[in-house]
């Protein structure tokens, strides 16, 4: 991995965009620079190695309410100039919105390092290892004959921001993952699991655990059948958990909610779940994959309870959405960036459900009878933000006396957003973040009671 | 002459390959990109956003044997691609020894003329398109709540260069727009979509003016308000014309491409030459329809082309490879090597892949069902490839007893198992349409269209609400 060419020189070139804005323009320049490593292994080889250095930056021009937007990747004095006019001949067409106004300079939270200096030296022939032993764990079982994927990553990333509002900020982040997904095969038919591990740097990640993980899920629905249709309790497992918050992060934005695109809208203050939940997005966590100091448009991350005792308290925020909230409502700290290529948007930072006492073992003791959710499909097109309703192919295991047995496939769960959050009666004590889709953090969490179809 | 080929002039285009190859690889290629795009945002009667991307970047990669390394920059200039092809030949080692060919250019078996050029519009043009939506969705019904309107245009050049000394150059220009309309009445909130596109430039609007696809996005939305709670169990389901495509793509068309094959990873693995579907089943996958969404003239490994038939008359004919994967399998490149951009590897993908119309009637085959469902759109839909268990939600079905078509569904998926589903057609139809999608597959986007005749699948679940 290169090192840093230190972190002046990004945001050297962030403000010498922001020099050139004319009187009664708001400028704001983000760049980004990125280093990536990824080492797919396949059958005991490196399938495929990736490496990469890349950079660009994004310029939004704000001409009396007038946004526009550009990006460029050719960052030198021609490509940033064309961007910059680029970006105000933009603004020009766009609708003027009040609400449409860069944030003033703040200081940014104190989150401690992001940045795991180890990654920076960990040499390539460390991370192939890596590779290569998730895949050897996960097909160590007799009844995986292989892998559908298995994978490591890693990533440096420095982002600046400056604007004619007086933001000059840098900051820089590494991560590291792994994952697995193993074929368990028995005579015709093939299961598959996941089996993930996250951390700071190559030297965090657990590759045995996210092995022997993938192949335990994929061999545990080996024989699985249609389930007969009836209301029961369900247990769903972190994973399963993790891709509901994603639907019900997208009801929660404050976008979403003003566009009339979430069933949230006007019920804040309402009783929207059990009296035990909390639902939070905690942009400060300690050891969060989405932890920053500021977010994607410099203002400081937040700690928001979204939903507490129950109760619906806040949606996420970025500085547009609150401004044309009204209500006293500020910046949560919710402006995301996926790249230098989009303005801001409005996304989760690290999102969960507050965890309760249980481990996974007695949350499924106290279900008793239920059945239990691994995998969940179709959720993206099968839920509707705006009635809440979802229909959901699912996959998993049956719960009999408070233990896991036999597998089902083929199975759909229909019910609402607010039926499912109402019905949480217990929400384990196992959160772990996934690293797809955002940072998702999901727990083992006990619903009383849905309609499972099946045979 | 393109930026990139003013940028990279056929010695510096060797000098890079024979740095790639310095380590020992048995392959090496290098593929560049000059990407400029556009997209236009309407939403609550107003335009929120018009968003310009400029990206350039190259990618260098190498393979020896199985082992494939990559690496790529968005610094375009010669010292940063000699070390990203020095960083890439040491990914994959061996005893040195290979040279470049010389370099030739492929014959263009195929071309995707562009007769209005998207940036010869002016930005206010884009704002009317949209604007012509918005008016007419908003005029279809006064249920009509909100409409979403966005326009993207982007044209992308793209060079590539192989060790074995292909040379290829491809301009691909594409342009879609997409509407999105929220209808509500009493309580009841439904949604409406319609998203045409195609290589090409604004020539799409004389085939897809605005008002047709607000009209068809609105008319979906309003229809749906009256829909009722879908049954569930397992019954026949009548696909409509286009929208089985987002089906055949998911269901099937995934699992036939090679690289999931070469892992095992397919219910359709080692089945070349069988017996997989209803006889009533042909299909294909091509590149080469002209001005189509999922079109080129080079695949992103510069490759031609081709139409590749999958199913004939139910029989698996031929797996969708990329280079690795067809030398994996033992088989030709079939054109299918896509990538996203120059950061990302090719995989093989899908480009139009279409369900061929066979010789029922549509009418016939409605009247003729005593209890089942008409299915006029599919959203996204899931599947898992190892198995070929797949869900769909139903954007747009309907109930029909005793042959006729009665009140709106809402709320229901398609749950069923790719080739059981497929030997469970039961009709086919000889009328056609298609919808054209974004892919997405192993983090990679990629522009696809699906099409299909009328279709009747005999029995599949239908996971309803009611």
């Amino acid at each position: 991995m290169t090192v840093d060419e230190g972190p002046e020189a990004l945001l050297e070139l962030a403000r010498r965009v922001v020099e050139r804005a004319r009187a009664g323009e708001q400028v704001e320049a983000f760049a980004l620079r990125k280093v990536e490593t990824e080492v797919e292994a396949l059958r005991g080889e490196v399938d495929a190695l990736s490496s990469a250095e890349t950079r660009g930056v994004g310029v939004r021009v704000i001409v009396e309410g007038r946004q526009g937007y550009a990006s460029t990747a050719v960052v030198n004095e021609v490509g940033l100039g064309e961007a910059l006019t680029e970006a105000r001949s933009n603004a020009v067409v766009a609708t003027p919105d009040d609400a449409n106004r860069l944030p003033t300079s703040q200081a940014p939270a104190e989150v401690g390092e992001l940045v795991d200096s180890r990654l920076l030296d960990t040499p390539v022939e460390e991370k192939i290892r890596l590779a290569l032993e998730l895949e050897r764990v996960a097909t160590d079982d007799p009844r995986v004959r292989g892998v559908d994927i298995a994978k490591y990553g890693d990533v440096y990333v420095r982002a600046a921001l400056a604007s004619t509002e007086g933001l000059a900020l840098t900051a820089a982040r590494t991560d590291a993952w792994a994952f697995v997904m193993p074929l368990a095969s028995d005579h015709d038919e093939t299961q598959t699991g996941l089996g993930v591990t996250i951390g700071r740097s190559a030297d965090e990640l657990d590759v045995e655990a996210a092995g022997r993980e993938g192949a335990q899920r994929a061999v545990r629905l080996l024989g699985a059948t249609k389930p007969d249709s009836r209301r029961t309790a369900v247990v769903f497992d972190p994973y399963a958990t993790a891709s509901f918050l994603g639907v019900l992060a997208r009801t929660l934005s404050a976008e979403a909610v003003l566009k009339g695109r979430s069933l949230f809208a006007d019920r804040l203050g309402d009783q929207v779940a059990g009296e035990d939940l909390t639902l939070l997005d905690d942009g400060l966590l300690a050891d969060g994959p989405a932890t920053a100091p500021f977010d994607g448009e410099g203002v400081p991350q937040h700690t928001t309870a979204l939903i507490q005792g129950g109760t619906l308290r806040s949606f996420l925020h970025n500085t547009w959405s609150a401004l044309r909230f009204g209500e006293g409502a500020s910046s949560t700290g919710n402006a995301s960036r996926g790249s230098f290529t989009s303005s801001p948007g409005i996304a989760p930072t690290n999102l969960y459900l507050e965890p309760g006492p249980l481990d996974p073992a007695r949350v499924l003791a106290t279900a008793g009878e239920a059945v239990y959710v691994q995998d969940v499909a179709g959720l993206h097109s099968g839920a509707n933000p705006i009635s809440g309703d979802f229909s959901v192919g699912v996959t998993g295991l049956a719960v009999r006396g408070g233990e896991l047995a036999e597998p089902f496939r083929e199975a759909t769960v229909a019910s609402t957003i607010v039926e499912l959050l109402r019905a949480i009666t217990v929400v384990g004590d196992d959160l772990r973040f996934l690293p797809f889709h955002g940072a998702l953090g999901g727990s083992t969490v006990l619903v009383a009671e849905m309609s499972v179809s099946g045979r | 002459m393109s930026l990139l080929q003013e940028r990279l002039d056929e010695p510096l285009i060797r000098e890079v390959l024979q740095t790639a190859l310095s380590g020992g690889a048995d392959f090496a290629e290098l593929y560049a990109e000059h990407r400029r795009g556009r997209s236009l945002r309407l939403e609550d009667r107003r335009i929120e956003e018009l968003t310009s991307s400029l990206d350039i970047g190259a990618g260098i990669r190498v393979s020896r044997g199985a082992t494939t390394a990559y690496a790529y920059t968005n610094v375009l200039d010669r010292g940063a691609l000699l070390e990203a092809a020095r960083v890439a030949a040491a990914g994959a080692r061996g005893p040195a020894g290979r040279e470049v060919a010389d370099l030739t250019r492929p014959q263009r078996r195929v071309e995707h003329p562009v007769r209005i050029d998207p940036f010869e519009a002016d930005k206010q043009r884009l704002v009317e398109l949209a604007t012509r939506a918005d008016t007419a969705a908003r005029d279809l019904s006064a249920d009509v709540r909100q409409v979403v309107a966005t326009h993207l245009d982007a044209t992308t050049d793209v060079l590539i260069a192989n060790s074995e000394g292909r040379l290829v150059d491809d301009r691909r220009t594409r342009t879609r727009f997409a509407v999105q309309v929220i209808a509500a009445r009493d309580g009841v909130v439904q949604t409406g979509f319609d998203g045409p596109g195609a290589t090409a430039g604004h020539e799409l609007f004389d085939a897809h003016p605005p008002e047709d696809v607000a009209g068809r996005a609105a008319g979906q939305a309003v229809a749906m308000l009256d829909s009722r709670p879908a049954p569930s169990g397992e019954m026949p389901v009548v696909l409509w014309r286009g929208d089985g495509g987002v089906l055949f793509h998911e269901a099937c068309g995934h699992g036939l491409e090679a690289d999931i094959v070469a892992k095992e990873a397919s219910v359709y693995a080692g089945k070349r030459g069988e017996r997989i579907g209803s006889d009533l089943l042909s299909g294909v996958d091509d590149a080469t329809v002209q001005n189509g969404w999922g079109s080129f003239a080079f695949d992103d490994e510069g490759t031609p082309a081709q139409r590749t038939v999958l199913f004939d008359a139910g029989v698996l004919t031929d797996y969708m490879t990329d280079r690795k994967s067809s030398r994996r399998l033992g088989l030709t490149a079939t054109g299918n090597g896509r990538r996203q951009s120059y950061a990302h590897l090719p995989i093989p993908r899908m480009t139009n892949s279409y369900i061929l119309p066979g010789s029922g009637d549509p009418e016939e085959v409605i009247a003729g069902l005593d209890h089942g469902v008409l299915c006029k759109g599919l959203g996204g839909g899931q599947v898992n490839p190892a198995t070929g268990d797949f869900v769909f939600g139903m954007t747009e079905a309907y109930l029909v007893e005793g042959g006729e078509v009665r009140h709106a569904l809402r709320g229901a998926n398609l749950v069923g198992n790719g080739p059981e589903t497929l030997r469970r057609i039961d009709a086919v139809c000889s009328d056609f349409a298609q919808k054209q999608g974004i892919c997405g597959k192993d983090g990679q986007g990629a522009p696809v269209a699906f099409g299909t005749p009328t279709l009747r699948i005999a029995r599949i679940t239908v996971g309803g609400t009611a």
